[in-house]
């Protein structure tokens, strides 16, 4: 390989050029340091750089060095304003992006009580929510106050460490029942959330439809489905419950039609124990009425999203829809007359309605305010407390104290009207099953499109039993 | 041709400089927490306070449960699929566009160039929700029967036929622009005497490409098809927004990329426990996967230029 | 002539081919426009063609709602600078792996690249502890330096491959001529692959911009937020408005967009540009 001897003199510009390269990267520094703190647009900086080329590099490096500057200035400013003031701010975190406004309300008429204290709503997105709350938990970042998951979910970030035990927050043993208390309580009793509220699940239906049709309000399943057949012969289609989104047909229509098939908590607590097989006859005719009801949701229901089924619900398309109590604020503006009844149970069988424990309330053990978190808390305790809360919730979440809590909504009070002299329960995969919840789910979406039978559901889901 | 190397070419020590900064960021925020991740897929538990070393345990049980296993092997399954629709619709797509865009005596390319680039501009959630919402018979299907459409009037995303080849289409749709823009850059470096000399010989266009041009821009074919498989294996997004997290439906577009969100990060809905090491061990196959694709195609389309 | 006919036939199938390839883009984009103009019912009801009464509100709430320009600006900020350091960054070290043969070398070159193949997912929490310890946490600034992180791999590989095209002739003459490696690199060679710069920039920028993930498990503060994150928010709580959601998704796509269409003739001219004539 040929070798070149350069002379001297090159080598020594090498050194030089590097040595003057880095005096006028200094300069450089400090006269742009000096414009951009004078300017103070670090935008349009970065705009001019994409049009001057050659001068791009340079000022790269500049604004390299300035940001690094800049963040540990920030992290300084940050600290000096908040030691300056005495208010206290506490974030919540919670999964209910619907729920802004109403809990913005709920949290202004807790200002009024505690004025210091300023409580921010922060929703997550539901499919991240899981996701982020545990990293932010995981490095010390989550918020003070913070939406608790019901069993299993729960007790795990409770033995993370990541929740505060609650159960000396005064009211909070007293003022509850044992059953709305559970669903937060851990094997040995300690509390790690302050229920804040149920839902029930129902069928809203087409009140004027109905009429137009002389339909009444099936009392059993077996006229349920006539009822359906006549409104599909009539040319409109019964159900708008759809199977795209897959949780809404699992935790609304079948969970809130179980207990009418297999019994209530008493029967639900046999299967857990292994006493009764999950796929005995009761469960099979559970999953065959799914199958028996897939004929009477709207052509392509396996495209249907939870979205789509309330468009045809609200644009009459769909005479009714087997949902849960919380979308009852969405139908606030129909342009007709629409109610809600419980899901019929065979004829034979007692209904019960599933009302499920869902919202709690609870705080970071790792939070830096921890009086004013559980001083928000001991006021949701209280009468009063779970009064304004009440009136600020959305229509279809309901109070689980104690203390009776007139509700304001019509349709709300008919939601709850349907528990009178009814067994309730939770949703039957919640309190130990919950492994079970996607086999079920996928079991129900098959046997709706067909491709199972109902025997074969029910197999594959107890097959899957621990 | 190797090149030529003579004395005053620096030493390592002077290109150490100028690998620095890369080196300071990429270590720093990239490979440490990446490989302290990995580290994790020997372990079981959250948090830090219940981990506890378990060696190949993660691996064993990934191929042995029942569960474990038919997830992974589909998802594994779905991907190569997705990837297949990929490199036939987007890449060779991107390359006959880019034939097109090239042709010196063709009107309106600056036109059509810049159509082709819009869809990628957009965020994936984007394009997500927008293709679900037209793919959504609820929503036009009415109107569609009017027209006489009516077969266009089918639950696509929600078929466990159709979903996930209507997912790979949408993914394609989205990222059109960046095949067909490194390609035209491609074409444009070749030397114009190449394009004469096989004219003056007689070669049609189809033989112009393929003898010629083709050949030319081989680094760039095997660059674009390496980025393809890796995005591929790593994609997430787009079932994100336009099925869910899951892969509805019944699995049926449920890729690595989701398969491993849903055990490693989110855990499954609504439960919501990850298993952070499980979800390291999936993560560690695919980067071999990955290794294993990358390494020979590089090796093939370096040494082609 | 027969190669006239021929070039006029070959036009004719391409158009036909490009024609049809941008209605497809055209006609989603389309629909995105017009019935974010829409009432909740009325998209179902209307789908493809334009509004009979034009709504505004759609745009007013969420304006109102979500406070776009500090998302908008969050963003820029973030992508602009991050694009900056990718690109100075990758080509000193491409530069450097081009030029440094050897085991050493090859082995940092493949260190970069594998990089591209893993999720940067599975560090979050390594990567969320390591933001908050350098006090960054909640701020636009902990994006950066895991933004540059996540383009180098692709920025060196690109670049690497291109720097390999240049001829060593070239810079072998300039070395001769009594410049340095330096000078070299920045006067001569960078120019030189300003398309390979091009296309490691906007192969960032969409994924810079759009990204979502470490938006949100690092940033909390609305005033930090960038665009998609907000945005984000807005579609959970308008979830069963498609109309609302339409156009949050215009407005959030229309940034991009405006600032591609505004560039596309340089950007079409600086990615076609720059090629290494014989």
């Amino acid at each position: 390989m040929p070798t070149v001897n350069l002379p001297d003199s090159v080598v020594e510009n090498d050194e030089y050029e590097r040595k003057y390269f880095m005096k006028k990267l200094f300069f450089m520094l400090c006269d742009c340091a000096l414009r951009l703190y004078n300017g103070g647009a670090t935008g349009r900086m970065a705009v001019v750089c994409i049009h001057k080329e050659d001068t791009m590099k340079k000022f790269g490096i500049v604004l390299m060095l300035f940001c690094m500057c800049f963040a540990l200035f920030a992290q300084g400013t940050k600290e000096s304003a908040a030691s300056a003031t005495e208010k206290v701010t506490l974030t919540m975190g919670s999964w209910r992006t619907d729920d802004v406004e109403q809990m913005n309300n709920l949290l202004a008429a807790y200002k009024k009580i505690a004025p210091n204290v300023d409580i921010k709503f922060q929703p997550t997105n539901p499919p991240d929510y899981n996701a982020t709350l545990r990293l932010q938990l995981d490095s010390h970042t989550g918020p003070d106050l913070m939406y608790a998951r019901s069993y299993a979910t729960g007790q795990e970030l409770f033995n993370a460490g990541y929740f505060a035990d609650c159960t000396d927050i005064p009211g909070l043993m007293t003022n509850f029942t044992a059953s709305n208390l559970a669903p937060w309580q851990m094997p040995d009793g300690r509390m790690f959330a302050v229920p804040f509220a149920a839902v029930s699940h129902a069928v809203y239906y087409n009140k004027d439809i109905f009429a137009k049709n002389g339909l009444s309000i099936p009392s059993t399943w077996e006229e349920f489905l006539s009822v359906c057949d006549k409104l599909q012969k009539a040319g409109i289609t019964p159900l708008a419950n759809g199977v795209a989104d897959e949780w809404d047909i699992l935790e609304c229509f079948f969970l809130g039609m179980v207990p009418n098939f297999v019994g209530g908590a008493s029967e639900r607590v046999k299967y857990e124990s292994g006493e009764k097989k999950l796929n005995d006859a009761d469960f099979v005719a559970a999953y065959q009425a799914m199958a028996d009801v897939a004929k009477y949701c709207p052509k392509g229901f396996e495209s249907v999203t939870y979205n789509d089924s309330q468009v045809l619900f609200n644009t009459q398309k769909a005479a009714m829809f087997v949902d849960g109590s919380w979308t009852a604020g969405v139908y606030k503006d129909a342009t007709f007359q629409w109610g809600v009844f419980a899901i019929p149970a065979p004829k034979g069988r007692k209904t019960a309605i599933c009302f499920h424990p869902d919202m709690a309330i609870t705080m970071n053990s790792a939070t830096t305010h921890p009086e004013e978190a559980k001083a928000f808390l001991a006021w949701l305790c209280t009468k009063e407390g779970a009064t304004t809360a009440s009136k600020n919730l959305p229509v279809g979440y309901f109070p689980m104290i104690n203390f009776e809590i007139k509700l304001d909504d019509p349709h709300a009070n008919e939601f709850l009207a349907l528990n009178a002299g009814k067994e309730t329960d939770a949703r039957f995969v919640w309190p130990a099953l919950m492994d079970l919840y996607a086999p079920m789910n996928q079991a129900v979406i098959k046997v709706m499109r067909g491709e199972i039978t109902a025997q074969k559901a029910a197999d594959s889901v107890a097959a899957l039993k621990k | 041709m190797p090149k030529q190397r003579n004395s005053i070419t620096p030493k390592g020590r002077y290109w150490i400089l100028y690998l620095l900064p890369a080196l300071f960021f990429y270590v720093i925020f990239m490979a440490w927490p990446l490989l302290d991740s990995l580290r994790l897929g020997f372990f079981t538990g959250n948090t830090p306070a219940t981990r506890s070393f378990i060696g190949f345990g993660n691996y064993v049980k990934l191929f042995t449960d029942e569960t474990s296993r038919t997830r992974y092997w589909g998802a594994f399954g779905h991907t190569w699929y997705f990837f297949l629709i990929n490199m036939v619709a987007q890449n060779c797509l991107g390359m006959l566009f880019a034939v097109i865009l090239t042709n010196p005596t063709m009107k309106g390319r600056e036109f059509y160039q810049t159509v082709v680039f819009i869809p990628t501009t957009f965020a994936v959630l984007v394009t997500g929700y927008l293709w679900k919402l037209l793919l959504n018979p609820v929503w036009c299907g009415d109107t569609l029967v009017r027209m006489h459409l009516g077969f266009l009037a089918r639950p696509w995303l929600g078929d466990q036929s159709t979903a996930l080849t209507c997912v790979a289409l949408i993914s394609c749709w989205q990222w059109m622009g960046i095949p067909t823009m490194m390609f035209v850059a491609a074409l444009r470096n070749i030397p114009e005497d190449c394009i004469e000399a096989a004219d003056i010989e007689g070669a049609n266009a189809w033989q112009t490409f393929w003898y010629v041009k083709y050949p030319m821009i081989l680094p760039v074919v095997g660059m674009i098809t390496i980025l393809t498989f890796v995005n591929n294996f790593n994609a997430f997004d787009v079932v994100f927004a336009t099925e869910n997290v899951n892969g509805a439906p019944s699995y049926a577009t449920d890729l690595i990329g989701t398969l491993f969100y849903r055990i490693g990060i989110a855990g499954q809905h609504p439960i919501g426990i990850p298993d952070a090491g499980m979800g390291a061990a999936i993560a560690t196959i695919t980067f071999f996967v990955l290794m294993a694709g990358v390494v020979p195609m590089l090796k093939y389309t370096q040494r082609e230029a | 002539m027969v190669r006239t006919l021929h070039q006029q036939h070959r036009h004719v199938a391409s158009h036909f081919v490009m024609v049809i390839w941008c209605c497809i883009v055209l006609f989603p984009i389309w629909v995105l426009l017009i019935n974010s103009f829409k009432t909740r019912l009325t998209i179902y009801t209307n789908p493809f063609w334009i509004p009979r009464r034009w709504n505004f509100d759609n745009y007013r709430s969420v304006l109102r709602e979500g406070d776009f320009l500090t998302y908008f600006k969050n963003s820029l900020i973030v992508v602009l600078l991050s694009l900056l350091l990718v690109l100075i960054i990758s080509s000193f070290a491409a530069f450097a792996l081009s030029n440094w043969r050897g085991k050493t070398s090859h082995g940092l070159y493949l260190f970069f690249i594998a990089g591209m193949m893993l999720p940067i997912k599975i560090a979050s929490i390594k990567l969320l502890e390591l933001v908050r310890s350098l006090g960054l946490l909640n701020t636009i600034w902990s994006l950066v330096p895991i933004y540059i992180a996540m383009g180098l791999p692709i920025g060196v590989f690109v670049l690497t491959e291109f720097f390999r095209e240049v001829p060593h002739e070239l810079t072998e003459a300039a070395i001769i001529d009594g410049s340095t490696y330096f000078r070299v690199f920045v006067t001569i060679l960078l120019p030189l692959v300003r398309p390979a710069l091009a296309t490691v920039a906007i192969y960032n920028l969409i994924p810079f911009w759009n990204d979502l993930w470490f938006p949100l498990i690092f940033i909390n503060e609305e005033s930090q937020k960038t665009l998609l994150l907000g945005v984000t928010r807005l579609f959970g709580q308008y979830q069963t408005d498609w109309s609302k959601v339409l156009a949050v998704l215009t407005l959030s796509a229309i940034p991009v967009l405006v600032l591609y269409l505004s560039m596309s003739k340089q950007f079409i001219k600086g990615v076609t540009a720059g090629a290494v004539k014989g």
